[in-house]
């Protein structure tokens, strides 16, 4: 099948097809390539299994369907049309069992009426045990490619870049609109989905030649305007946002520095679209074998390949630009058997072809790789023609699809038989042949609907149209769902134009007002690995290291994440599980001394003559009245009332307070702080600053922490709620007297630059005085056992103050964030979840379990928080339960059916160690 | 082949400078006593013994030795250490602006982005804050917390900035 | 990705950006404990242009009130907010 203007270049390279290896020339498309090769047959379709061939040169291909490349780097469903043979690209064909020729799932398309419009739906509503029965051979039967099983290997970039013009394809309307920006001094960007610039002067030269082509180019760039190629404008976003997919290798290619695609987010000042039009085939039946091609295609492949796809050629038409592609073949020594043009008078460009007018094609033969004969309909007298290759030409689609992805409207050109773009609804205009796409004649088919492919990549026949139309659907919506017409991959670029016609002839309306069906990006598929970027390789997002990562790291902690943070959960000893270092460092913490890193926790200096008023808008606690030098514990509501974080507040001078709030919580307390101090009080004199990573914190608790601190500070520590600034290790920090623990504590907050060696002394002094480093699991048993509050356990944003009874705290004066809310008659009704102690009667209470009073019965309260008692053992846990204030000393079952565990246990307060606090008063 | 190299600084003493009243009589004596004025939105002023780098309204990011201006701020204003949070990168070479695109959504490769000129924005997922010290210069603020992972996105998009 | 005309910074992407809540959800100051939990509960919900509370958080940290159009997304202006500032 080689033409002979195939050029000879020394530049070859080899490919493999399903396990065959096939030279190839430089800038061969897979699609040409196998053409050269002489391989017509390329896929079988997705639901009956039809043989097909190539039938476009571009991105709108439905039929050409392959998996490209191995291992991770594998590529499903591409595009043949659409990849670049490189030397050692392997290829194979999809949907076929054992192989491509010999395909057991074409017995489907002998069945064919099983699978008609609505099969799904209608199999669905019949009997589930027929449904069971089939989806096993349909799922196995029906589909596209594989996706790979390996990770893919390759990194993916997500880039920005402005402009002040953006054009969309660089056919010769949109080479000229860049040259004419860029040369007015503007900034450029023009990008193009092909491997090189030009479009359809490539295939029809005559217009300007490939030296104006390259002439532009260099201008373009010299003017400080930038050509992006291998990069589809995938997508048209809010205020003239458009995404660009490119591709820095060809799919399955080990890229040169590592980065496979790259997706641009390009902001706009103007957007300009030539994005050309699309041609649409004809619906005949067996319009889908393969040596059906679209007559612009076969013109391409003829000139821009090289490669005469077939010697006796058949070309139906309704236009004049069909001639261009009978001259082509003709040129390469092919033999023009006939042309079939639907429009009744001959239109002047014969030269000497024998053409039919008021011809149209009416099927085709041939077996399962080629072509052998076309039949026609010359003024209702059938004809029959052998022939190797039917090149049609059904008119021509606009690629209207970022303009309306933009929000823009579109309107019907009769002349053209097409929809080109109307109004805009941002800055964006489109030009050339998507504006003004060629005059085609119509007709309406006259032959049988049956094979008569209108979605070729979805199996979708003018019979499936049909039938659709009479169960009644009369919507074009409703015809694409239950038909799944333009659903495939392709989005029906070269089907939906087909449909609607014909729906429209059903409906007897013209077919705008048959309607259209939306416009949504991606104009063409794009890697989900685009879309996750550099995260692709991650967690998603950045691990939040803490200021004493590498200390904590020597240590070989078990980490534990904690939002975006990762902080140590246990230090384990040699031979020690989580569970026994967790119990081991507690107990620590309650016979002698432990430290811990408190870094996350939020912090925010807040200073300022009217830093008291915005604190006690912000705090539902009084702040006015604390001295300086003290602190007290604080809550936070939102304004319907429910508490929605809590920390400590502090007076370290007389208007400078530091206020602490929780880890999780910190970004979100930081936007709240500033809403009330910016929105709600623009006229207060204070300011709010987020210090949560200048402190590191390093908490030291036990019964010998004072006399470890008294060591490490050279004076008496400062007493419980009080805090003093002074030195560690000639370092200077600030300690807060508080506990979280239960224990006497101090948290010390210092430069986070500056933490290595405050926390060595701290280290120090704790192992001198018996004491280990304790982690999150251990803070988490002594807090439980306090019965302190965490944020998202028991503070769940359904918890009043009242109900976690913190409400003899509140703010007696009131004018705090969500005052107003707690007046609220329904947030003082009898039956409000409280917060309670459980102790196990019987077994280990399973955190997260359901409180029930039997078996069967409806949940009344559940366990946010379960541990073990640190000194004396036996499981207790924190809860939620219904009046659970009333009901101290009751039984209840902890059930927790999903993980098969239960306990019985009695209702206690909420305290189970030191509920008096004497242990931190010295 | 376009170049950039990342490096960290060492540390250095940064407050946040807050006017929360009277910004004129603040901005007078300010320039009085300091020779410069208050660097407007976007823009910093000063020297490298103190350097006042504008990314908010109200406040300005103070580095160098910030003795002399509780007294500028008065009862006006207040100064709060944030060094302790933050880690100055350097980006250096001509390649620093198309680096910024990489995981970007601002247009640092905009001459309007100038020498002198600071812009606060969000590349890949973290809050960074940049200053343009010259054409082959440009200081990135970074959190903390996050510097290992920017610094590792950086050196990998270095690597293919075409 | 919208375009936000920050009022400090100029044209910023939308992902600087954090979107707070409605104009017309912030309560009045000094209303009645009713009339607050009315406006906190009962909102417009235009079909068409609303006044809205965003802020530049990964940019100045500033807030405005950006009045967009919640079809079409587009902004007709935006306000700044906050204590007097400096140009």
């Amino acid at each position: 099948m080689t033409g002979p203007s195939r050029p000879n270049t020394d530049q070859d390279s080899s490919f493999i097809f399903d396990g065959m290896r096939y030279p190839a020339r430089k800038g061969d498309t897979l699609a040409a390539a196998l053409l050269a090769n002489g391989i017509g047959l390329v896929g079988r379709s997705f639901k009956y299994h039809r043989p097909r061939g190539i039938m476009t040169a571009g991105v709108e291909e439905p039929n050409a369907l392959v998996t490209v490349g191995e291992g991770g780097r594998t590529e499903p469903n591409t595009r043949a049309t659409d990849v670049f043979v490189y030397d050692g690209l392997v290829a194979r064909s999809q949907n076929r069992w054992p192989n491509l020729s010999l395909d057991f799932g074409a017995i489907f398309g002998l069945a064919g009426p099983v699978f008609s419009a609505g099969f799904y739906y209608k199999t669905f509503f019949g009997s589930a045990k027929r449904w069971m029965f089939y989806e096993h051979f349909i799922r196995k039967a029906a589909g596209l490619g594989n996706a790979p099983r390996d990770a893919d290997p390759d990194r993916f970039s997500q880039r920005a870049a402005f402009c002040d013009v953006l054009v969309v394809g660089a056919g010769p309307a949109g080479i000229e609109a860049a040259l004419e920006a860029s040369e007015a001094g503007k900034r450029v960007i023009l990008v193009e989905q092909d491997e090189i610039i030009g479009a359809s002067l490539i295939r029809d030269p005559q217009e300007q030649d490939s030296a104006w082509v390259s002439e532009s180019a260099d201008r373009i760039r010299a003017a400080g305007g930038r050509i992006l190629t291998r990069t589809t404008a995938s997508g048209y976003w809010e205020h003239d946002l458009v995404t660009l997919t490119q591709r820095l290798a060809e799919p399955g290619q080990i890229p040169a520095n590592g980065v496979a695609q790259r997706l641009w987010h390009v902001r706009a000042g103007q957007v300009i679209l030539a994005t050309g039009s699309s041609e649409r085939p004809m619906a005949f039946p067996h319009n889908d074998r393969p040596g059906v091609m679209l007559s612009q295609a076969v013109r391409t492949y003829v000139r821009r390949f090289g490669v005469c796809p077939g010697q006796r050629v058949v070309i139906a038409t309704n236009n004049d630009d069909a001639y261009l592609t009978a001259h082509a073949l003709r040129e390469a020594g092919a033999q023009i058997v006939a042309i079939l043009d639907a429009r009744p008078a001959p239109a002047g460009q014969a030269n000497g072809f024998t053409t039919f007018n008021n011809a149209h094609p009416l099927s085709t033969k041939g077996s399962r790789h080629c072509l052998k004969s076309v039949s026609g309909l010359v003024d209702g007298v059938s004809k029959s023609w052998d022939a190797d290759l039917l090149a049609v030409s059904g008119g021509f689609t606009p690629v209207v699809h970022l303009h309306c992805q933009a929000g823009g409207s579109l309107e019907w050109n009769d002349a053209a038989q097409a929809f080109v773009p109307a109004q805009s609804r941002q800055n964006v205009k489109t030009i050339g042949g998507a504006a003004t796409p060629a005059a085609i004649f119509t007709s309406a088919p006259v032959v049988p609907a049956k094979k008569s492919f209108v979605d070729f990549q979805n199996d979708v026949t003018l019979a499936d149209v049909d039938l659709a139309w009479a169960e009644g659907y009369r919507s074009v919506e409703h015809l694409k769902r239950y038909t799944t017409l333009g659903m495939a991959t392709d989005q029906g670029k070269t089907s939906n134009m087909g449909a609607l016609a014909r729906l429209a002839e059903k409906q007897g309306v013209a077919i705008p007002e048959a309607g259209l069906t939306t416009f949504r990006p991606p104009y063409t598929p794009v890697t989900m690995g685009l879309f996750a970027g550099a995260a692709a390789k991650d967690a998603g997002a950045h691990k939040r290291r803490l200021a004493l990562y590498d200390v904590h790291a020597a240590k070989k902690p078990i980490w534990q994440p904690l939002g975006y943070w990762f902080r140590p959960r246990a230090y384990p000893m040699t031979g020690e599980n989580l569970a026994e270092a967790a119990m081991r460092e507690a107990r620590s913490v309650r016979t002698a001394v432990g430290m811990t890193d408190v870094s996350t926790l939020a912090k925010f200096e807040v200073s300022g003559p009217d830093a008291v008023t915005l604190l006690e808008t912000v705090c539902a606690t009084s702040v006015g009245k604390l001295a300086i030098g003290r602190g007290r514990y604080t809550f936070m509501l939102r304004e319907d009332g429910f508490v929605f974080d809590d920390g400590t507040v502090w007076r370290i001078d007389e208007n400078r307070y530091l206020l602490t709030s929780s880890t999780g919580g910190a970004d979100r307390m930081a936007t709240h702080l500033s809403y009330v101090r910016n929105y709600l009080h623009p006229e207060l004199s204070v300011s709010v600053v987020n210090v949560q990573e200048h402190h590191a914190g390093i908490a030291i608790a036990g019964p010998r922490a004072k006399s470890v601190l008294a060591k490490l500070i050279g004076e008496e520590p400062p007493r419980h709620m009080s805090t003093v600034a002074t030195k560690i290790a000639d370092v200077a920090v600030l300690i807060l007297a508080a506990s979280y623990s239960g224990e006497r504590a101090f948290e010390i907050y210092v430069d986070a630059r500056n933490a290595t060696p405050v926390w060595g002394a701290c280290e120090t002094a704790v192992v001198a005085e018996g004491g280990c480093l304790y982690g999150l699991e251990a803070m988490e048993f002594l807090r439980i056992e306090k019965g302190h509050l965490v944020v998202g356990a028991e503070i769940d944003g359904r918890m009043t103050p009242h109900d976690l009874a913190l409400d003899k705290m509140l703010n007696k004066a009131g004018g705090f964030i969500g005052s107003a809310g707690l007046t609220r008659p329904a947030l003082s009704e009898a039956g409000r979840r409280q917060l309670v102690g459980l102790e196990a009667v019987e077994g280990s209470i399973p955190e997260g379990s359901m409180l029930v009073t039997a078996d069967g019965k409806s949940p009344e309260g559940h366990v946010s928080a379960s541990a073990f008692r640190i000194l004396e053992g036996g499981s207790i846990a924190l809860g939620q339960l219904a009046d659970g204030f009333l009901r101290h000393g009751e039984e209840l079952i902890a059930t927790s059916p999903t993980r098969g565990q239960r306990a019985r246990v009695r209702v206690v307060a909420p305290h189970f160690y030191d509920s008096a606090g004497e242990r931190y008063r010295d | 082949m376009t170049e950039v190299t990342i490096s960290t600084l060492p540390a250095a003493p940064l407050w946040a400078f807050e006017i929360w009243r009277n910004p004129d009589a603040v901005a007078t004596r300010f320039a009085a006593a300091m020779g410069f004025a208050l660097p407007k939105m976007g823009t910093s002023g000063g020297s490298d013994a103190l350097r006042l780098i504008r990314y908010e309204p109200t406040v300005w990011l103070l580095e160098g030795d910030a003795s002399a201006l509780p007294s500028i701020l008065d009862t006006d204003g207040a100064l709060t250490a944030i060094g302790g949070g933050i880690t100055r990168v350097l980006l250096s070479g001509t390649g620093w602006r198309r680096l910024l695109m990489e995981g970007g959504v601002f247009d640092a490769e905009s001459p309007a982005f100038a020498v002198g000129c600071s812009a606060s924005t969000i590349i890949d997922h973290v809050n960074i804050r940049l200053h343009v010290q010259s054409e082959e210069s440009c200081l990135a603020y970074v959190p903390l917390s996050y510097t290992q992972g920017i610094l590792h996105f950086w050196q990998e998009a270095a690597k293919a900035l075409d | 990705m919208m375009l936000i005309n920050c009022p400090h910074c100029g044209p910023r992407a939308q992902s600087e950006f954090i979107y707070e809540r409605t104009v017309d959800s912030v309560p009045p100051a000094g209303v009645s404990n009713d009339k607050a939990m009315q406006t906190l509960f009962t909102r417009g919900n235009p079909r068409g242009v609303d006044e809205e509370i965003w802020r530049h958080t990964f940019g100045c940290r500033a807030w405005m009130v950006v009045t967009r159009h919640r079809v079409t997304n587009g902004i007709s202006h935006v306000r700044a907010v906050g204590p007097e500032a400096l140009p």
